[in-house]
């Protein structure tokens, strides 16, 4: 389900785990480690993150001995605006609904004491 | 290295074919990063997402799409079409022409691209070809309905000798292979003149396609309006008087004779008031292009709701008897009066008939209404080509009043 920024919950939560270290370069694993999705979930939201420019992708440079070299992801400048944006947007109407959470509760309450 | 892991790299080597070659780099990713997931379920899994970004991008590529498309809609014309068993040679026939259709059908688009270059890109002329190929597909089911009941004879009773009346008349056993191929030579060359000025090398321009498609399905609208069962004077619409020459009628091929250079008029004007400069030879490309255009798409849709409504015809009785109506129903074949005086189920099986005697008539049309809109334009367009460059926004010396 898309949320008010427009990005869904599992791109939100793609764009949190790569915000939470902006300069680093993180790969696919331990994205998927950190947002709990699936490779066939994580990888498509990489590339229609990649084809907004909001990720910047590429090889490793130097891989471990006995493994296949790594592509690796991080945000870009747009990226990380865009991820602060949603984030921030997010947090708002969490604040919103907290807001009316009190008021509902005591609208049902009057509605079942009348 | 086991063998199994050698033949799943292989595959994987092989799917990536299918992949478009930017993409190719993601899909590379997912498999580098499974030596990382612990082996078992959890590395299976994450390789199993791989697959699925592999089907999801390929999928996302436009010609497998298409193909896929065709591959589905191929299959169900010929299961539609696909006559019973071959006991008779003429269903063989038939079952040959549906294998034939559709293996031209397939073969056309890739010999397009080698010849015309790719598709032009515009919505316009790919909906011109998938609407093309629609057409093309829905007439193999109805022709064929249409065929096996013409090319059948009945086994005995009035029936037969409605039939013999009628084959004196209409020489339908002769007919039976020549009209098949015909079909398919007629289908190709107009599917062969789709692709053309859908392609990219043809230069028409969008806006000349859709004009020359509007026009095409005014005069396709227009004649299946006044002939759904063909031109036989036996059949007509129920909305019609039925007499010789009706007003309607002339209207209908009035509009076949006008529609081409009107279209191709209108599509120049389009094209020069665009804002680029005009070569004549661009100009006359338009022309030519709108002009046959027209009649094309009008031959191709009146053909596939003609042979559709005569195929229906064959099945529904109450649409035999809501068309074929009123003083008509004898159809003017010398004896068939006569013959069926009274007889209902004899009049009914001779409407059958002649309907599906006369939808041979869609594919002349098929063959003509082109030709005819080439033969109306081929003047202006030569005009066209012999007139000067025109500027950016203006139109022609030849057509500025003074």
């Amino acid at each position: 389900m898309a949320t008010r920024s427009g990005f869904s919950a599992q791109t939100l939560s793609v764009l949190v785990a790569l915000a939470d270290q902006p300069s680093e370069w993180r790969h696919g694993y331990a994205l998927a480690k950190h947002t709990c999705l699936k490779s066939g979930t994580l990888y498509p939201i990489l590339i229609r993150l990649a084809d907004r420019g909001l990720v910047e992708a590429c090889w490793q440079d130097e891989p471990q001995p006995g493994r296949p070299r790594r592509h690796l992801y991080r945000l870009t400048a747009d990226g990380l605006a865009a991820a602060g944006a949603a984030l921030a947007g997010v947090a708002e109407s969490q604040a919103r609904q907290r807001r009316r959470a009190p008021l509902t509760k005591r609208g049902a309450i009057a509605r079942a004491m009348s | 290295m086991s063998q199994f892991r050698r033949a799943c790299d292989a595959m994987r080597r092989a799917a990536l074919q299918v992949v478009p070659a930017a993409r190719r780099d993601w899909v590379e990713a997912v498999w580098a990063e499974a030596a990382d997931v612990p082996p078992g379920w959890r590395r299976l899994a994450w390789r199993a997402g791989g697959v699925q970004l592999i089907v999801r991008e390929a999928l996302m590529q436009r010609r497998i799409g298409t193909a896929l498309l065709f591959t589905a809609a191929a299959g169900a014309a010929a299961w539609a079409a696909w006559p019973g068993p071959p006991s008779y040679l003429v269903i063989s026939d038939h079952r040959a022409l549906v294998v034939a259709v559709i293996v031209v059908l397939a073969g056309l688009p890739l010999l397009a691209r080698r010849l015309f270059g790719p598709v032009s890109r515009s919505r316009t002329a790919r909906a011109l070809r998938v609407c093309t190929y629609a057409a093309v597909l829905a007439l193999i089911p109805a022709r064929n309905a249409i065929d096996g009941f013409r090319d059948v004879p009945p086994r005995g009773g009035i029936d037969l000798r409605v039939y013999a009346v009628i084959n004196t008349e209409h020489r339908i056993a002769r007919t039976e292979s020549f009209d098949g191929i015909m079909f398919l030579v007629i289908m190709a060359l107009c599917v062969s003149a789709v692709l053309w000025l859908t392609s990219q090398r043809s230069q028409v321009a969008p806006g000349t396609l859709g004009t020359g498609a509007v026009a095409g399905i005014g005069v396709g609208v227009a004649v299946y309006a006044v002939a759904p069962l063909g031109l036989s004077k036996a059949a007509t619409n129920p909305w019609l008087p039925g007499s010789d020459v009706d007003p309607l009628v002339l209207l209908a091929w009035i509009l076949v004779l006008f529609a081409p250079p009107a279209a191709a008029f209108v599509a120049w004007r389009r094209y020069t008031a665009a804002g680029t400069a005009t070569a004549p030879v661009a100009g006359a490309r338009q022309v030519l292009g709108a002009g046959l255009l027209t009649n094309l798409v009008g031959a191709l849709l009146v053909a596939a709701l003609g042979t559709g409504t005569t195929a229906l015809t064959l099945k529904e009785a109450w649409l035999r008897n809501w068309l074929y109506h009123g003083q008509r129903q004898y159809f003017g074949i010398a004896g068939l009066r006569s013959l069926l005086h009274g007889d209902l189920a004899g009049i009914a099986y001779s409407h059958e008939l002649t309907a599906a005697v006369d939808g041979s008539i869609f594919l002349v049309m098929c063959a003509a209404f082109p030709v005819i809109g080439l033969a109306l334009i081929a003047l202006p367009a030569l005009d066209r080509l012999g007139s000067p460059e025109t500027e950016p926004g203006r139109r022609s010396a030849a057509t500025v009043r003074p």
